[in-house]
């Protein structure tokens, strides 16, 4: 496969070698193969119930492949849970919008923050200087990236009373709380307009710069993709048919095909 | 827990600031104890020190499920469960250890622990209080690991699963406590040391309950205990660890995704929740000089559930209003004194609440003012008739619950603290958040 070609020649940081996973019998993934190196911008493509999000999923650990190995800045994360693979630094953003609705704007980018370190529960039942110190510290951090995204102002407010488009941000803000090495995108220009899809580009390359991440994004918008992706992936019912950059994907014609239909005559 | 990076090292409170931290509740506790006992419980005398005894144990059960369904969202219906594994716990340690210790399972305490009539002339504490304040810790810690045990199923199961689990936890309970053979009555103490050690811990009383237990909870050792158990565990819900219990309930996927391992913190929810109820139950038998199981079963669980759901689910506060409230309300009920000035004085914190808001919810005060109106003109009609109200008591209970899941399902005060309402919260945050931006520089 390709990606375990260009693994070989460039060290990726995300490396996918063949995973697959069914259903019953639903082949709901075949051989799936993606590398991202460091600093990468890529997109995953495809019809819908193509197998997108189930890529995300097993990227993230809530499904197990069957077969296949995914590696992350040289690290196996086979068998490994949800929080451990956060931990080891791949985060996410949900397709339908995942934030902790009663808790406040704050409250929701604290917790993700707290993973690179919270005191003990000893600790905060004591409050000893050292669990201040660290709850402060989490405080802070997750302050100034509310700050990058010109949100402190909606810090206190809980995360369900923000607009749309603000709560989309949150969660962006949220995975990129934990720190990761790499982040995917799970639809994040769902439900805007295209003002706000212009300025979500825009903030998906500053996070890239600022951040030093790999972003892999899954988007049914091709004009957000084909613009910002270097790299395009896509599938059509758990088979990749085919992988480039946007000017290849463009006219590749079995791309056509999966999304327009075969023309009959 | 690794430290915080040196660039941040101006976060770091004082040495003094954090021993003070540390110590601050227990003198408080101390001091909320004496107040409660010299103070209060005196000049209240004694049928109302007995109701406070009882509140105060309530409150503890009542914040301390909070913390499991309030904060972690799993529904438990078996709390009085490890309040009687922790109850019977202790007053096993101090009953058997008294009388293999010095001979006899009478009094052996200070006056701090003294609720007898007549002067006491002794030490403020004496050697049955230490074994009286270890046997509650005791009792705590066996509850404690009961809810490990109990909340392994928490894992796999959700919702409805969960809460039945949880219930026959509390059956098994109550129905092998009741299974344990007769106690040894105090005055065959001797005997306790002819009897092998391991033995002792199961003679618990059986259905006749385990009784004529040394009575030590005062108002000052209860109401300690409830101190500590509150500042526990609003410092609690203010940490990372109350963060995360907080993002399990709201969403298990998404806070899984942020890295909480939501196995760890559902599991120590448990356990903690758990050792403040066992704590409590400790406190109950010794208050009353007997436990019985068959007074803890499923009834007693359901009781602190709607003291939890009635005051917010994840609300401290409102679980010690409501724990207050369901406590005194049937002692109210057997000559109910009229309603109306205090429907009265709620409609004048609402208005006043809401007017601070500058956000006005007729609605409610329209449904408070009614309510009133109508529990007044029950109250005269049953005092006209003759009816006594306490004996429909289950029948208010119900009726509360449902209307609480019509007009505000979230609980009086929801995840928040009654203080909240009046501004302080959000007025403190945002303090906090510019003090910390602005050492920056």
């Amino acid at each position: 496969m390709t990606a375990a070609v260009r693994s070989s020649s460039s060290p990726a940081l995300l490396d996918v070698a063949e995973i697959a996973i069914s259903f019953g019998g639903l082949k709901a993934l075949q051989s799936f193969s993606l590398a991202l190196p460091p600093g990468s911008l890529s997109g995953l493509i495809g019809p819908n119930g193509a197998g997108k999000t189930t890529v995300f999923n097993l990227l993230t650990g809530v499904y197990c492949p069957d077969q296949g190995a995914i590696a992350l800045d040289g690290r196996r994360l086979h068998g490994l849970r949800p929080h451990q693979i956060t931990a080891a630094g791949m985060a996410r953003t949900f397709q339908n919008i995942r934030l902790f609705g009663e808790l406040s704007v704050l409250d929701n980018v604290q917790l993700a923050c707290q993973l690179r370190g919270r005191p003990s529960l000893t600790a905060t039942l004591l409050r000893t200087a050292s669990a201040v110190a660290r709850e402060r510290f989490i405080r802070h951090r997750s302050l100034e990236l509310l700050d990058v995204f010109e949100l402190r102002d909606r810090a206190d407010e809980p995360a369900q009373s923000l607009p749309y488009g603000h709560q989309r941000k949150v969660e962006i803000i949220r995975a990129l709380a934990t720190e990761p090495k790499v982040l995917l995108l799970d639809e994040p220009a769902a439900g805007m307009n295209s003002g706000e899809k212009r300025q979500l580009a825009q903030t998906i390359r500053r996070i890239r710069d600022k951040f030093q991440l790999a972003i892999l994004l899954i988007e049914h918008d091709m004009e957000l993709v084909m613009e910002i992706c270097e790299q395009i992936t896509v599938l059509d019912h758990g088979v990749t048919i085919a992988s480039g950059t946007p000017a290849e994907i463009q006219c590749n014609p079995k791309v056509i095909e999966a999304y327009l239909g075969v023309d009959e005559e | 827990m690794t430290a915080v990076p040196a660039q941040f090292d101006h976060l770091k409170p004082h040495a003094a600031a954090s021993a003070i931290n540390a110590l601050w509740p227990v003198a408080v506790a101390i001091a909320v104890g004496l107040v409660m006992f010299y103070g209060v419980g005196p000049w209240a005398g004694g049928y109302q020190t007995n109701v406070m005894l009882v509140i105060g144990i309530n409150i503890i059960l009542a914040a301390s499920l909070t913390v499991v369904n309030g904060f972690a969202g799993q529904f438990s219906l078996g709390h009085a469960g490890f309040m009687a594994l922790g109850g019977y716990t202790a007053a096993a340690i101090v009953y058997y250890g008294s009388m293999r210790a010095w001979g006899s399972a009478d009094f052996a305490g200070g006056a701090l622990s003294y609720s007898g009539s007549g002067e006491f002339t002794g030490p403020w504490l004496g050697r049955g209080d230490v074994l009286f304040l270890f046997a509650c810790l005791a009792g705590g810690c066996v509850a404690a690991g009961a809810g490990f045990i109990v909340g392994q199923p928490s894992l796999r199961l959700k919702g409805d699963y969960l809460a039945i689990v949880t219930l026959g936890f509390g059956e098994i309970v109550r129905v092998v406590l009741q299974g344990t053979p007769d106690q040894i009555s105090p005055w065959q103490a001797k005997t306790a040391l002819d009897v092998p050690a391991w033995k002792l811990p199961l003679m618990l009383g059986g259905p006749k309950g385990f009784n004529l237990l040394p009575i030590y909870s005062t108002l000052f050792w209860v109401y300690a205990c409830v101190v500590l158990t509150l500042i526990a565990i609003y410092r609690l819900k203010l940490s990372s660890t109350g963060r995360a219990f907080l993002s399990i309930r709201e969403d298990e996927v998404a806070s899984q995704a942020m890295g909480v391992d939501v196995t760890k913190f559902k599991v120590s929810a448990f356990v903690l929740s758990s050792f403040f109820a066992g704590v409590a139950g400790g406190l109950f038998a010794m208050s009353i000089g007997a436990i019985n199981a068959s007074e803890l079963g499923f009834q007693k669980s359901f009781d602190i559930v709607i003291m939890v759901v009635l005051g917010g689910m994840g609300s401290i506060s409102g679980a010690v209003l409501a724990a207050t409230i369901l406590t005194i309300l049937p002692e109210l009920l057997r000559a109910p004194p009229p309603v109306w000035p205090a429907g009265l004085a709620l409609l004048a914190v609402m208005v006043l609440v809401q007017w601070r808001r500058g956000r006005w919810n007729l609605r409610s005060l329209a449904v408070v003012a009614a309510a009133t109106i109508l529990l007044e003109v029950g109250r005269r009609i049953c005092l006209a008739k003759g009816i006594n109200i306490a004996d429909y008591r289950l029948v208010l209970y119900a009726l509360m619950l449902i209307l609480m899941m019509i007009l505000r399902p979230e609980g009086l005060f929801g995840v928040n603290e009654i203080w909240d309402y009046f501004g302080a919260r959000r007025q403190r945050i945002m303090h906090v958040g510019q003090a910390v931006a602005g050492t920056d520089e």
